[in-house]
């Protein structure tokens, strides 16, 4: 009883309410108008009038060949990727990054800049609120729908894709160009150039030692073909054992490692890849204690601090050269 | 046991009425949440942005997909007369995420190839798990759900193929995707959707009534009148092309087309006529919210939607189960 006289009331309270709902249904208006107000949701904006900036701007061309329209100074900039933060800083520019990934831990005022998330899935919203002038993207983080909605905001982004020194020298070069810092760029490179030399002419005379570089301890994860770490080991005075294998990070079996026999180990240092794995016990390097552990960093970022990981390959590889 | 007409439509209304609001208030919800702060009072110019080139298409879009995802589930469970049948579990969003990443690799330029290839690959997929788990006394349950495991495993490990074949810095980012990520959605991707979902909605609910006498079983539909073949490939590739444009567009969010029917089957009872449109707004309703926890939680970061809806749906299905 007082279930149904409940009902009832309820009915009443609901009643006009009822008439609307039942009269829209029954005509299935309710549902062309969900529809009409999905896609008027979706059209409306305030169109703001563009106002034509007619300050002064130049162009400059990026690794895809993409002509970026700049403004005569740039003043403000977010970087994708940790190695382009550590560039901007180097050639005197890192007071002008305003936003960087979650990934830029260096120098450490790199920290204080504000996060916009990591390179593969940065936060559109937030670099959007930041304004900046140019967005610095390394096609390791460049995604297609990204760089599709950055462009209808109309927000320069510039690509870059470091693979050897040469390329780092060139991207630092870029970078400058885009901080009006050229000046500050030469003397980088310069000083990288001449570090570099240093270390080439201490490896020339000393006998190529075959190298493993390992990147994780239980995935046998390396560095091949298409890695700059392949040429920085030439340069260190090694041959990497793994230089003809595809893609630029493979993963090989153990099987293969098993064979490898190198002379000298590098681990790229990370939590999970403190020790050599259990294949190679009985290769050359174990025996000989030949196994030297460098800063993941040093290894992995195409920036101006690669030239500090040559010269600690170097020293692992030919330590006599250094006396 | 039956319902006349009258009493339907005062239930239906007044259970739609309450779905309408809640969806206004989830939208409106998901609107004011983001990982930028918005002055909602004064917009600048990039919060303009901000507001209705991202955020705005973004949410409609999860609106569209939940919406697309719920309906295709709620017409499957029906159908099958299978309370576990969902695109995800059936392996169909997985067939259409294979479409989708084909697509991707082989005509690249074109967009509206993704989800016609999406689609052909969720009616594929559809087609193979039906073959399987039709034998001549019928389909039982676990035959289907075994068919569904089986293909959907069978789809990952080529998706995993690929994905570790191509090692393009481009494909990396399909990893992501593939656990559902409404980030990557474009606006023909939502109208596109949009529409998939409107006619999807219509269709379906024309098919309601044969849905409900199909739940009694084929042999007793049949003896009812209902056309048991043409019923089922209208709802199969229906069911086949909301999924896969919503796959096209956001990756496979598992669990809505499961969860979602279950929940207004338990609030107003089995009855299709009901169940398939209410299903779609629920569904929206459900993927919006999903959404703003994936878009806020760890923000600027973001957590995979597909992740929110699993982490959501399985324990409530089971909690679902377990009071039945």
């Amino acid at each position: 009883m007082s279930k149904i006289k409940l009902q009832k009331s309820n009915c009443i309270f609901f009643a006009p309410l009822h008439f609307c709902a039942n009269k829209l249904v029954s005509q299935n208006f309710a549902f062309v108008w969900i529809l009409f107000c999905l896609v008027l949701l979706a059209n409306c904006k305030n169109e703001t009038v563009n106002q034509s900036k007619f300050a002064p701007t130049r162009e400059i061309t990026d690794d895809l060949g993409r002509r970026v329209r700049l403004p005569e100074r740039v003043t403000s900039a977010v970087s994708l990727a940790p190695n382009l933060t550590e560039i901007t800083f180097a050639v005197g520019a890192g007071e002008r990054l305003v936003g960087v990934t979650s990934f830029c831990d260096y120098p450490e005022e790199a920290k204080r800049i504000r996060r916009i998330g990591d390179t593969l899935t940065p936060n559109i919203e937030n670099i959007i609120a930041l304004k900046p002038q140019i967005v610095l993207v390394s096609t390791a983080s460049q995604m297609e729908n990204f760089t599709r909605t950055i462009d209808a905001q109309n927000i320069a982004y510039f690509v870059t894709n470091p693979n050897s020194l040469d390329d780092i020298y060139k991207t630092i070069y870029q970078i400058g160009e885009i901080f009006g810092t050229s000046d500050k760029a030469y003397q980088v490179v310069a000083e990288l150039k001449k570090r570099v030399a240093d270390v080439e002419a201490r490896t020339a005379s000393a006998a190529d030692v075959k190298v493993f570089v390992q990147i994780d301890k239980n995935s046998l994860y390396t560095v091949g073909k298409e890695s700059f770490m392949t040429d920085l080991i030439a340069r260190a005075g090694g041959e990497s054992l793994t230089k003809d294998v595809a893609t630029a990070y493979p993963k090989i079996s153990k099987e293969t490692a098993l064979a490898l026999n190198p002379e000298r180990i590098i681990l790229s240092e990370s939590d999970n890849n403190l020790e050599p794995n259990e294949v190679f016990a009985n290769s050359p390097a174990m025996k000989k204690n030949k196994v030297f552990r460098i800063e993941a960093d040093l290894l992995s970022r195409p920036g101006p601090r690669i030239v500090d990981g040559l010269e600690r390959l170097a020293r692992a590889l030919h330590p006599e050269s250094f006396e | 046991m039956k319902i006349q007409g009258a009493q339907l439509k005062v239930k239906g209304s007044r259970f739609g009425v309450g779905l309408l609001i809640l969806l206004v208030a989830a939208l409106l919800v998901a609107v004011l949440l983001g990982s930028e702060k918005l002055s909602f009072f004064e917009l600048t110019d990039e919060q303009n942005a901000i507001l209705f080139d991202i955020r705005l298409p973004r949410i409609l879009l999860g609106a569209t997909v939940g919406a697309s995802l719920a309906l295709a589930g709620a017409s499957l469970q029906s159908l099958l007369r299978n309370p576990l049948a969902e695109p995800y579990l059936l392996g169909v969003s997985n067939g259409a995420a294979l479409g989708t990443m084909l697509a991707f690799i082989f005509f690249a330029q074109s967009e509206f190839a993704r989800p016609m290839m999406a689609f052909a690959g969720a009616g594929l997929a559809t087609f193979a798990v039906y073959q399987m788990a039709k034998s001549r006394t019928g389909m039982n349950v676990e035959r289907l759900v075994l068919s569904g495991v089986i293909v959907t495993t069978f789809l990952s490990s080529i998706l995993v193929l690929l994905t570790s074949l191509l090692d393009s810095t481009k494909l990396r980012s399909f990893t992501f995707w593939l656990l559902g990520d409404l980030s990557q959605g474009t606006k023909n991707g939502f109208y596109l959707t949009l529409i998939i979902a409107a006619v999807g909605t219509i269709v379906l609910s024309s098919q309601a009534r044969a849905l409900n006498l199909m739940m009694l079983g084929e042999r007793d539909a049949f003896d009812f009148g209902v056309e048991v073949g043409k019923t089922r490939l209208i709802v199969f590739t229906t069911a086949a092309a909301l999924v896969g444009t919503s796959v096209a567009a956001s990756g496979s969010v598992g669990y809505v087309g499961l969860i979602v029917p279950h929940l207004v089957r338990l609030s107003i009872g089995s009855d299709n006529r009901l169940v398939v449109p209410f299903s779609a707004l629920a569904g929206a309703i459900f993927v919006v919210l999903a959404d703003t926890v994936a878009r806020v939680t760890i923000a600027p970061r973001e957590l995979p939607v597909g992740a929110i809806t699993a982490l959501v749906g399985a324990p409530l299905f089971i909690y679902l189960l377990k009071r039945n």
